[in-house]
C-alpha cells in the first residue's frame, strides 16, 4: 500500500504536512467523533487531541498499515476514554425494548420511490440522524464508519479492534435498531 | 434454521453492501424467487441509502487553525524533550568517563598513586582511598543533579510565561 506523502513528511518531522492531513480528514474525523460523543464542543476538543496524538505517535506508525484506520483508532481510543471519564453509562447504554426484526420488518411496508419521497428526503435524513443519535455508541460507530465514511468491513474491524464477524453482527443489529427506532417514531412506516 | 431464515438475516447486510460475493449471489438467487425477502430487502434499501446521504456536520471555522497551533506547540515541546534527552545521555556518559578518568588523577593528588603499585599496599588503605573517591564523586554528581533540577524548574517557568 502506498503511504501518503504527507504522512511520510510528517514522520520525518515536517509539521507543514500536518495542515494537509488535517484539511483532508477534518470532516470525516469530526463527524466520526461527533457521532460517538454527540456533543459538538466535546467532538472538537477530541478532534484536537487526536491530532496532537498523531504528532506524538507518528514515528511509531507502521507505514505498511492503513493511515485511515490508524487515525480513527487513535480518535476512537480518546473518545472512549473521554466517555469513560465523563459519562460511563453512555458506553453501556441499554438497548431499546426487546423486539424481533421480523416483526418490525413486517410492520414497515416497502414503497416505491416517488417524487414525494425525494421532496421529503431532507426531512427523512433528519429523522434518521436523530434516530441514529439515540442508538448505543457501538452501533452509532459502526453505522457512521460503514455508511458515512464508507469504510470496508475489514477496515472497521481494524478501527474497532474486533473480528470481522463481530463487525457484521454489530452492523446488522445497528440497522435493525435504527429501523425499529424509525418505525417507533412513525408507526406504519410513514417515515419512508 | 431454514435457508429462508438464513437469507433473511443477511438482507440488512446486503443493503449495507457488507456481504461476501458468495453471500451476495446466494441472496440474489433467493430474492428472485421469494417475494417476502424481496420486499424485505426493498425495505432495507432506503434506510441504507439515506444513511449514505446524511449531511456531514461541519466543525467550527477556527478548529483547524487552533489544532495546528496546538500541534505546533506540541511538536516544539516534543523536539525540546528529545533534545534534552539526548543531551542528558551525552552528559551522563561524559560524567562517567570523567569519573573513571579522574581515578588516577585523584590517586596522584592524594599521593597514593605510587603506593597502589607497591605489593604491601593494604586493603585498609585501598578502602580509605576508595571511600574518599566515592565521596568526591557523589558530591560532584549531587552538584550536577541540583544544577539540572534548577535548570528544569527555570525552563518550566519560562514555558509557563510564554
Amino acid at each position: 500500500m502506498a503511504v501518503d506523502a504527507d504522512v511520510v513528511r510528517l514522520r520525518r518531522g515536517d509539521l507543514n504536512a500536518l495542515s494537509g492531513l488535517i484539511a483532508r480528514y477534518q470532516n470525516r474525523l469530526y463527524r466520526y467523533l461527533l457521532r460517538i460523543v454527540r456533543q459538538p464542543a466535546e467532538a472538537e476538543d477530541l478532534f484536537q487531541q487526536t491530532w496532537l496524538r498523531v504528532v506524538e505517535k507518528i514515528r511509531s506508525f507502521d507505514a505498511s498499515r492503513n493511515f485511515d484506520a490508524w487515525l480513527f483508532t487513535l480518535a476512537r481510543n480518546l473518545a472512549i476514554d473521554h466517555l469513560r471519564r465523563t459519562r460511563p453509562q453512555s458506553l453501556d447504554e441499554p438497548l431499546a425494548n426487546s423486539w424481533h426484526s421480523e416483526t418490525v420488518a413486517d410492520r414497515i411496508p416497502c414503497k416505491d420511490h416517488t417524487p414525494l419521497d425525494h421532496a421529503l428526503a431532507a426531512e427523512r435524513r433528519t429523522e434518521i440522524s436523530e434516530a441514529m443519535a439515540g442508538l448505543p455508541m457501538m452501533y452509532r460507530e459502526v453505522l457512521t464508519l460503514r455508511f458515512e465514511d464508507e469504510m470496508k468491513i475489514e477496515e472497521i474491524a481494524q478501527v474497532t479492534a474486533v473480528p470481522v464477524p463481530t463487525v457484521k453482527s454489530r452492523l446488522r443489529r445497528s440497522l435493525e435498531q435504527l429501523r425499529y427506532a424509525l418505525e417507533a417514531r412513525y408507526p406504519g412506516g410513514t417515515w419512508q | 434454521m431454514s435457508e429462508h431464515d438464513k437469507i433473511r438475516e443477511l438482507l440488512a447486510l446486503a443493503a449495507a453492501d457488507a456481504l461476501t460475493s458468495a453471500e451476495e449471489k446466494q441472496v440474489a438467487e433467493h430474492v428472485r424467487s421469494c417475494i417476502a425477502c424481496s420486499n424485505e430487502l426493498g425495505a432495507w434499501r432506503p434506510i441504507a441509502s439515506e444513511l449514505r446521504r446524511l449531511p456531514t456536520p461541519q466543525p467550527s471555522s477556527g478548529l483547524v487553525q487552533a489544532t495546528l497551533a496546538r500541534a505546533a506547540a506540541k511538536h516544539t515541546e516534543q523536539a525540546e524533550h528529545d533534545w534534552n534527552r539526548r543531551v542528558m545521555i551525552v552528559v551522563v556518559v561524559f560524567a562517567w568517563l570523567l569519573t573513571i578518568a579522574s581515578w588516577p588523577v585523584f590517586q596522584v593528588v592524594s599521593g597514593h598513586f605510587g603506593s597502589l603499585l607497591e605489593p604491601q599496599f593494604s586493603h585498609t588503605q585501598f578502602s580509605h582511598t576508595w571511600i574518599s573517591f566515592a565521596a568526591f564523586t557523589a558530591l560532584g554528581w549531587l552538584a550536577g543533579g541540583v544544577a539540572a533540577v534548577m535548570l528544569a524548574v527555570r525552563q518550566r517557568g519560562e514555558r509557563r510565561l510564554a
